[in-house]
């Protein structure tokens, strides 16, 4: 009797916890679901303005040019529509963040003032995002970018020019430009993680006779892996989630180039107020993310 | 089952139906809430506020920054001298923010300012319709104002909006030091317009007009410029209301014959920031802009600069920006006094100073607009004052608009592709 007391007892102080759980997290994500099937979420306010209940915002949205455009798909060209967008995003910065951050942090663990270098590299993720994509549309430019300015000098003058107009060039710039905004956050945990393996292993290593190439690939790599786990789960979900950078730098043009799910989902909300197709795209977002956070949570529960 | 098992989760759904029960109960405190201001009665006069009441901010939102933010704080500085009980606080929203931020207020019942500017109308007439907005028929007189001005904000017999200033878009705009330094004159056929930017090209070593960016109604003006030119003012009324679409060959035809061989020729640079490029412009990197008239009020000396319309264009581009009150303010008849004020004495106060811009109120004379604004007021005088085609027609289709024309400056071999887009996505209403 006194034990079971004892677990209720200690149940009893997760209630309000879960009470704020269900408020703030569980009803606005219910609440997101079934006005995307034009079902009101809050009786009283028709948010809805009368659309019949049923599935034909998905049907919209999975329809629009705006989340995939066969033409460009088929050409090869841009726009390709917001989920491809966001496929090509995660495609081109996942591994290099990932390949830029192991390399990186495994520099700098053994030089001096790495720290210090560290602590540069980790400015981009101190910048709000905002921010950053003002940084990267000046960064780009014609006149003013660092990146134009570079071309110049290593005798690349011709191919100088503003890359965040140009429909091809848009989403790279961007995809480039989160690189750089992202590699803080890859080398920080990377480091952390380096700084978890026993250096006698390295040592022994060193004394086999093993190169630097054996040494990272057989000890540092494998050692790494439950860091690589989660380096590329919050990368995909940034990835997926991203918004700000694109709205502060292109608003998702030219012709919608470089237009994203997230941009997307805003622009139904805020620009078209159609709350149920903004909360479409939201569930679209939701059911694409969920598996990236599903496998993450199995592999670090499950100690891998 | 084991009775711990059970009482935990008889726990959880109890937890689950307190959190739903006070979820619903918020909501429905909201949809109260806006029943409840939806049906304030409308004041039709706005009493003097009584000296015994404590003084009272309101809180002002607007557009500009910079020197036209200057402009604009003479008006109000006037207001708080005439009504010392009133203070004001100006907040700057771009139009396009300001069209994302205050609906998802207005629904919860609160507004970001009290009186609101916006030269956005088909946004004021759909938040005015939603019934977020007191309705200003009857606070002024309708006859005093220029023709029109109060169409796009009218729905039903109510009025939504008070027109503040007007702006025109009258033509390219240059030094005319910069002329004068080259020989240059204004040119007077189409022929001479080519042959003037073909010597502009060669002076500069690149494009002579700069074209102008930011979230892309620069691009759009100049488009609108060439279609009231080559179309005639009917053709951008029809594209207005939809009763000629992007791709039937009139319309067509402008771009295809006159827009588009401009931008291949390379006579239009790369769509820079519209403010860097009005430096850019200044200093002499480019030779002319197009751009409206409060760039009088933005360059160094205005009595050096002039404008000219592309030859035989008979239509001018006017707008104004919208002077709003949402139903969510809390001083309403404080508010509603001084979006009248400045939809009348206010202007006056506004067309005098450096803002580039006419007054819409009738009974504010030429006289008292700031001297470089009456040599451009007489000059679009013969012109056809028309609508902004993207500012009337709106919505998701505007920014649409912008979007595939800063595409079309970039690529113009795609003109096929921008001119079908803007076609099949043209709000079917």
């Amino acid at each position: 009797m006194k034990a079971r007391g004892s677990i209720l007892s200690k149940f009893s102080f997760l209630i309000p916890s879960f009470i704020l759980i269900i408020i703030f997290v569980i009803y606005p994500i219910v609440a997101t679901i079934i006005l995307s099937f034009n079902i009101n979420p809050v009786p009283g306010i028709d948010i809805t303005k009368g659309k019949p209940i049923g599935a034909e915002n998905y049907y919209e949205v999975l329809l629009s040019f705006k989340f995939i455009n066969r033409h460009g798909l088929e050409t090869l060209s841009f726009p390709m529509g917001a989920i491809i967008h966001n496929i090509i995003w995660i495609a081109l910065h996942l591994p290099l963040t990932i390949i830029l951050g192991l390399l990186l942090a495994t520099l700098f663990q053994h030089v001096k003032g790495g720290s210090i270098i560290r602590s540069f590299i980790f400015l981009g993720m101190v910048i709000p995002m905002i921010v950053g994509g003002l940084l990267i549309q000046f960064s780009f430019d014609k006149d003013l970018g660092v990146v134009n300015l570079f071309l110049k000098i290593t005798g690349l003058e011709w191919a100088a020019r503003s890359w965040t107009i140009y429909p091809n060039t848009a989403l790279f710039s961007l995809i480039l430009g989160s690189v750089w905004l992202w590699t803080g956050f890859t080398v920080t945990i990377y480091s952390a993680g380096l700084a978890s393996i026993p250096k006698e292993t390295i040592e022994a290593a060193v004394v086999d006779g093993a190169d630097f190439k054996t040494i990272l690939f057989k000890i540092i790599v494998p050692q790494l892996k439950p860091v690589t786990i989660t380096v590329i789960a919050m990368t995909i979900l940034w990835d997926l989630k991203i918004f700000d950078i694109v709205y502060a730098s292109t608003l998702g043009g030219p012709g919608g180039a470089s237009m994203v799910l997230a941009l997307l989902m805003y622009d139904y909300f805020a620009r078209v107020q159609n709350y149920p197709m903004a909360a479409t795209v939201a569930t679209i977002l939701t059911i694409v993310i969920l598996p990236v956070v599903v496998i993450w949570v199995r592999m670090i529960t499950r100690g891998k | 089952m084991k009775p711990e098992v059970i009482k935990l989760i008889a726990a959880i759904i109890i937890a689950l139906v307190i959190g739903i029960g006070i979820g619903y109960a918020a909501g429905m405190g909201a949809a109260i809430t806006v029943t409840t201001t939806v049906t304030i009665t409308t004041p039709v006069t706005t009493p003097s506020p009584s000296p015994v009441k404590p003084p009272v901010t309101l809180i002002v939102v607007g557009p500009w920054a910079g020197a036209e933010m200057e402009a604009f704080m003479e008006a109000l500085k006037a207001f708080e001298k005439e009504y010392p009980n009133i203070k004001v606080e100006y907040r700057i929203y771009r139009a396009e923010d300001l069209a994302s931020i205050a609906p998802p207020q207005f629904e919860a019942g609160m507004a970001p300012g009290d009186v609101i500017f916006t030269a956005w109308g088909w946004w004021v007439k759909k938040m005015g319709e939603q019934g977020h907005l007191y309705d200003l028929s009857g606070q002024v007189n309708t006859e005093e104002y220029v023709k029109g001005i109060f169409d796009p904000v009218t729905s039903e017999d109510k009025i939504y909006g008070l027109p503040f200033t007007a702006w025109a878009k009258p033509g390219f705009w240059y030094r005319k030091s910069f002329f004068q330094k080259y020989g240059l004159k204004p040119p007077e056929s189409w022929d001479e317009f080519l042959s003037l930017l073909d010597k502009l090209k060669d002076i500069l070593g690149g494009p002579p007009i700069v074209t102008g960016n930011g979230v892309g109604w620069p691009i759009s003006d100049v488009t609108e410029h060439f279609i009231i030119t080559f179309g005639g003012p009917e053709l951008q009324l029809k594209l207005i209301n939809g009763e000629v679409m992007f791709t039937d060959p009139e319309a067509r035809k402008v771009f295809e014959d006159y827009l588009v061989p401009l931008i291949k020729n390379g006579y239009f640079s790369e769509p820079i920031e519209w403010t860097r490029a009005l430096e850019l412009w200044w200093r002499g990197d480019y030779a002319i802009y197009f751009m409206g008239t409060w760039i009088t009020g933005m360059v160094e000396d205005p009595e050096d600069i002039s404008s000219f319309p592309l030859p035989g264009c008979k239509g001018v581009v006017m707008g104004t920006d919208y002077i709003i009150v949402p139903k969510y303010t809390k001083h309403p008849e404080e508010a509603l006094l001084l979006a009248k004020w400045l939809a009348t004495e206010g202007q006056r106060v506004h067309a005098g100073t450096k803002a580039g811009k006419f007054a819409t109120w009738l009974k504010v004379g030429i006289e008292d607009h700031w001297a470089p604004m009456q040599s451009v007021f007489m000059k679009l005088k013969e012109m056809v004052p028309m609508p902004d085609l993207d500012d009337t027609v709106g919505g998701d289709w505007q920014k649409l608009f912008w979007d595939q024309l800063k595409l079309l400056w970039v690529e113009p071999d795609k003109l096929d592709e921008v001119l079908n887009t803007l076609a099949e996505n043209f709000p079917k209403e």
